[in-house]
């Protein structure tokens, strides 16, 4: 395209009908707010295709699964606790479903946490936000806050169905909504807590790839190896007489979570069990603790890792 | 003419393959992962536990064959070819007079290469560490360990390496694999066993220490001829579909 | 529509009209026949036939016209959907020993980056199974002029660069069939220069060269055939000077602002070099077959009809336009 020249002495810039955007803007706030709805329907995968639904939901399926069986089956159960074929132990609790079912809510986190931050890095997306109103700190709160409310959601699932479940194997049901309520309640903090404290771990730890796949086996080494090592560690100690290594226990963040879940609902702590389970030793206190300063850890860590990438 | 250039092509692909695995910051995190045995056996020794099957399935059966061969292997396996793959070079092997087989048995070779360095490395040097001082029990159990590293470093990485030319997903296909099917199926249905790397490598390790049968659920005398079996289909199936390599699709 | 095309025997540009005679030379290097290739419901080539032999041939067309569907069908990673691709005589689908008598530059830019050129060379020798590789490389990398770098390891190097060193790997066996995807990209006019001279060179010493653009210009100096693809189709073959006019000659449209439209129409209307000429809302509108001609009538007609020209616009002239114009004939 050439213009004639209008009369111009040293230079000009024509006014050729830009559209100029004369409407509202809505600053930071917004744009963190965005960004985090948009992460948590990233999580879900809604608005993409069914293919990126299938992992979040089967594996919230999964997780939850042992909770809607105890719900389809609550009145078959309710029967069986009257009539003594079965007692109530063998009933999933609010408390210690999640040490129970975390296998596939460590699978959740392996197969979402990625997803949320590492295309932006190996897409070259990050330096696109970090030019418009959102900082560096906004972008991983915003990361941080989609994921945790996605993995709260999933967490929550079974509690409800248990709550669910609790009420209808009572005959009458207000009474038993009024009975069943304070020990749920505190399903809602614990949930919380746990969640805050998996997506923190699993964030920080996906920042550092840009693949993610690669995101993906360093989450699965990390939350196997806190596992395991720690308790190896532990039942050595126990024997040698150690008596530091029980705290080391605190850093499975699995066993930790299931711990404080315990802290909340009062709760005793399961020190028995499949995995020999935790240290008498410890205080339910010490758990919560631990939860607490992972996250902030891994909080800073995740804040730390924005900050100083090359956008 | 073709058969002599493609053998004599083998050590070259298998020298570039390794300078494709290695010189990568995940070499460093492998290291440390295969790191964790080592680090175990000095809390043993120093907790001054002497005891062979604590140590054997405690930390060489768990922490070591469930978590460091698979992760090891998926990794090298699946970027063996992946990575050609995803950076189109794959094209300047390809478009070589050498057959497609040598192309595959470089590949693999140099995977498991590496592979098997890592994780029997990681076994020898914890085996010493806590073994060294156990007797013939304790070395027999390290050598038994060191065999399953062994095989199951061919099992997995054939497996994963053939996986990595039908799927771009083939690393996260590989961690479900070995996550769900080995991990939390099979303590479900123990008949998985026959249909498990891991498995099979611990039943190959049965002939050098005889471990609880819950834990290795085969012989050796059907361990090894299944993963014999399992590399050898798993290879052929990689030559035949590199055989049949398109550039992945497009209007370009 | 059926688009076969003659060898480019006489140099007569033809342009996809009607189905033609198909006349075959003697054993062609390349040959298509009736090839195409779909993926799904995209058919990304689309009935294609030419025949190459000895000489430089240029594969121009638009991103996604199928230049790089056809290159890798030639080069046996692509098995064709219908029809026949023959290099040599024999198809090079699933057949790795073609690749003795085939040199492949892949668009995508990756190499090896912890090798050197020497090394990377000498490692494209080595696999094809040469007995004197390193002096077979050291004149490849002479010969794409990079001597200089060839110590250094390929991560270092710029595109430019790391083209000639693509370039000299897939030379460095002297292959019957050189096959380049878009091997200019990246170089600057120096370096194209010289890669033109050598690929005219090997052209003259009887190999089959067969390169793919985007840019029309880029093709200038080889002064060769092309071959002209659009939208999976082949749209014209022969002579590139004679395919550039009858792109150049075709009807143009032009939009003139003025301070007097009507006068300037009627001063136009004149010559003969204007087919039409057309007022409207947004100004007037001129159509012409020769856009250096009208440039040289306008500042004239304007001149001589006192009136003053506030915008001239003309039409889109980018390479798709003119592709575009070829396939709509």
């Amino acid at each position: 395209m050439s213009a004639t020249a209008r009369t111009a002495p040293a230079g000009n810039i024509y006014d050729l009908g830009y559209r100029h955007y004369e409407g509202k803007r809505h600053g930071r706030w917004y744009a963190v707010w965005s960004l985090y709805v948009e992460g948590m329907r990233g999580v879900w995968g809604f608005g993409r295709p069914m293919t990126a639904k299938a992992a979040p939901f089967i594996l919230t399926g999964l997780y939850a699964l042992p909770a809607l069986i105890q719900l389809a089956f609550s009145s078959i159960i309710s029967q069986s606790i009257a009539t003594g074929e079965a007692s109530a132990r063998d009933i999933a609790t609010y408390s210690d479903y999640f040490a129970a079912a975390s296998f596939f809510m460590v699978l959740f986190l392996v197969a979402q946490a990625p997803e949320l931050v590492c295309r932006d890095q190996r897409y070259h997306v990050l330096p696109l936000y970090f030019t418009r109103a959102l900082g560096r700190a906004d972008y991983a709160f915003a990361r941080l806050a989609a994921l945790t409310t996605a993995v709260f959601m999933a967490l929550m699932v079974p509690m409800i169905a248990l709550f669910i479940g609790d009420i209808l194997m009572k005959p009458d049901t207000l009474k038993a909504i009024g009975d069943e309520w304070p020990r749920a309640l505190p399903s809602i903090p614990a949930s919380a807590l746990g969640a805050l404290s998996l997506s923190s771990i699993a964030l920080a730890l996906s920042s550092f790839s840009p693949r993610r796949a690669y995101a993906a086996v360093g989450l699965v080494a990390y939350f196997l190896l806190m596992g395991i090592v720690p308790d190896v560690i532990f039942q050595v100690g126990r024997h040698a007489g150690w008596d530091w290594a029980d705290k080391l226990m605190t850093l499975n963040p699995t066993g930790a979570i299931s711990a404080a879940a315990d802290w909340f609902s009062g709760a005793p702590l399961v020190t028995t069990g499949r995995d020999g389970g935790l240290p008498a030793t410890l205080g339910a206190d010490a758990y919560v603790l631990a939860v607490v300063v992972s996250i902030v850890v891994f909080t800073a860590v995740l804040l730390f890792r924005y900050r100083r990438m090359p956008a | 003419m073709m058969f002599t250039r493609s053998v004599a092509a083998i050590p070259l692909i298998v020298q570039i393959t390794l300078r494709q695995l290695l010189g990568r910051r995940r070499t460093v995190l492998l290291l440390l992962l295969a790191g964790v045995p080592v680090l175990l056996a000095i809390v043993f020794r120093a907790a001054n536990d002497a005891d062979v099957a604590g140590f054997a399935t405690g930390v060489l059966d768990a922490v070591a064959v469930t978590l460091l061969l698979p992760i090891v292997a998926v990794l090298f396996g699946t970027a063996a070819f992946g990575a050609e793959i995803e950076d189109g070079t794959i094209l300047y092997l390809l478009a070589k007079p050498i057959s497609r087989w040598a192309v595959v048995a470089a590949k693999y070779l140099g995977a498991v290469g590496v592979t098997t360095l890592l994780t029997v490395a990681s076994v020898l040097v914890a085996g010493a560490i806590e073994m060294g001082p156990l007797g013939e029990e304790g070395a027999a159990a390290t050598r038994a360990f060191m065999a399953a590293m062994l095989v199951g470093s061919f099992g997995y990485v054939a497996v994963f390496l053939t996986l990595s030319l039908f799927t771009r997903r083939a690393l996260l296909i590989g961690l479900v694999y070995v996550l769900v099917w080995e991990g939390a199926l099979s303590t479900l249905l123990p008949g998985i066993a026959n249909l498990s790397i891991r498995q099979f490598s611990l039943g190959v390790a049965n002939a050098f220490w005889q471990m609880a049968p819950d834990e290795a659920r085969l012989t050796p005398s059907t361990a090894l001829p299944l993963a014999i079996i399992l590399v050898v289909v798993a290879l052929v199936l990689a030559a035949w579909k590199l055989m049949r390599f398109e550039l992945p699709g497009g209007t370009d | 529509m059926t688009v076969q095309l003659p060898p480019n025997s006489d140099g007569d540009p033809v342009l996809a009209a009607g189905p033609q005679t198909h006349v075959t030379l003697p054993a062609p290097a390349i040959e298509l026949i009736n090839a195409a290739r779909w993926y799904g419901n995209v058919v990304a080539v689309n009935d294609v036939s030419f025949s190459l032999g000895a000489g430089v041939t240029g594969l121009l067309g638009p991103n996604g016209a199928g230049k790089t569907t056809v290159l890798h069908m030639l080069a046996g990673f692509l098995a064709p959907s219908a029809g026949t691709v023959h290099v040599l005589g024999r198809s090079p689908n699933r057949d790795p020993s073609v690749y003795r008598q085939i040199g492949l530059v892949p668009e995508r830019e990756a190499v090896y980056p912890f090798l050197t050129g020497l090394d990377y060379v000498r490692f494209n020798a080595r696999l094809q199974g040469l007995t004197n590789s390193d002096q077979a490389s050291r004149d490849a990398i002479r010969r794409v002029g990079l001597e200089d770098a060839m110590d250094r390891p390929i991560g270092t190097y710029s595109k430019g660069m790391r083209q000639r060193a693509k370039v000299a790997g897939a030379l460095v066996h002297d292959p019957q069939v050189l096959l380049l995807d878009e091997p200019f990209n990246g170089m600057d006019p120096r370096q194209r220069l010289a890669m033109m001279d050598l690929l005219t060179e090997m052209a003259a010493a009887g190999r089959t060269i067969l390169f793919s653009s985007h840019i029309l210009e880029e093709v200038e100096r080889v002064g060769n055939d092309i071959l002209v693809m659009v939208a999976g189709r082949l749209a014209a073959s022969g002579d590139y000077r004679a395919i550039r006019a009858l792109m150049t000659d075709r009807p143009h449209t032009i939009t003139i602002r003025s301070s007097d439209d009507r006068r300037l129409a009627a001063s136009l209307m004149g010559d003969s070099a204007i087919f039409g000429v057309e007022l409207g809302a947004a100004g007037l509108s001129v159509r012409t077959a020769h856009l250096s001609v009208f440039r040289r009538l306008i500042a004239g007609a304007s001149r001589s009809a006192g009136v003053r020209l506030f915008e001239v616009v003309s039409g889109d002239e980018s390479l798709e336009s003119v592709f575009d114009y070829l396939v709509r004939r």
